[in-house]
């Protein structure tokens, strides 16, 4: 039953969540285009999920090289405490 | 009396919340933006690379640890609410074995199955569809809206991580430069 319904969801219900979806993606912000096809917005959804997966990959990389001098000065970890807290 | 009042009212208002979150997703994804749920994921970060640096002391597991320690994080901040954050908190990376074996089985049933779906939505959107349950974490077999409605709060998340990471970056990098002690050889 529930999996019929699934493949009958209206074309309207589609393009409604379409376009919550676009107004997520940081381009379709800037262009404003009011029709994407879903097929674009899918794909370009993907692409972005992907460039920031990268761009958590480099900062964890970077993350993991400053670690290393954090190794030396534990005040330093207050310091940076005390700057996010602000 | 006014300590149990205080009790009684802490519990409604979490019940509040509690309902509120059932019936709306949305709350919850503007959240990521804001700045009290970034600095509280920050700390917890820092927490938690702490113990990353006492625990993987070599160079390419460091990575990979604190990713995952970034990612747990994320995850916890979603107070399970969301299936992406769920999948994350419930899984390790003995997961991505099993993960590549289930992709393999899987386009080998989508290639079998897609010819004769043909009926309402063009197999390009299905494809993609696809892809993006395979990116959102926990999210494959999830039916359409609610893969859009976890990829809409995983992409919100995902972009507060990127900031919080970034400027705890650079606060150690500027940390690091003024300390003046020099690097380890």
């Amino acid at each position: 039953m529930s999996s019929s319904r699934r493949n009958r969801i209206t074309d309207e219900e589609i393009n409604d969540l379409i376009s919550k979806l676009q107004s997520l993606l940081p381009e379709s912000r800037r262009r404003n285009t009011s029709r994407a096809s879903a097929s674009k917005l899918l794909k370009e959804t993907c692409s972005y999920i992907k460039s920031l997966h990268r761009e958590v990959d480099d900062l964890s990389d970077r993350l993991s090289e400053l670690m290393a001098t954090m190794d030396n000065n534990s005040p330093q970890a207050e310091i940076i405490r005390s700057l996010l807290r602000s | 009396m006014v300590i149990s009042n205080l009790e009684g009212e802490i519990a409604s208002k979490e019940g509040e919340r509690k309902r509120k979150r059932k019936g709306e997703v949305r709350p919850s994804q503007s959240k990521w933006r804001l700045d009290s749920e970034q600095k509280t994921y920050s700390s917890k970060l820092l927490e938690a690379l702490r113990c990353v640096r006492a625990g993987a002391p070599a160079e390419p597991s460091r990575t990979r640890a604190v990713r995952e320690a970034a990612n747990r994080a994320l995850a916890m901040a979603a107070r399970g609410q969301t299936r992406w954050s769920r999948a994350i908190l419930s899984s390790r990376t003995l997961k991505l074995t099993a993960a590549k074996r289930r992709r393999a089985a899987a386009s080998r049933l989508k290639r079998s199955g897609g010819a004769s779906q043909e009926k309402k939505r063009p197999p390009a959107i299905q494809r993609k569809a696809r892809v993006l349950g395979k990116l959102v974490p926990g999210c494959r077999q999830l039916s359409f809206p609610k893969l859009l409605e976890e990829t809409s709060d995983y992409i919100a998340a995902l972009e507060m991580q990127v900031r919080a990471m970034s400027a705890l970056s650079e606060i150690l990098s500027s940390i690091g430069s003024g300390s003046g002690a020099p690097p380890p050889a």
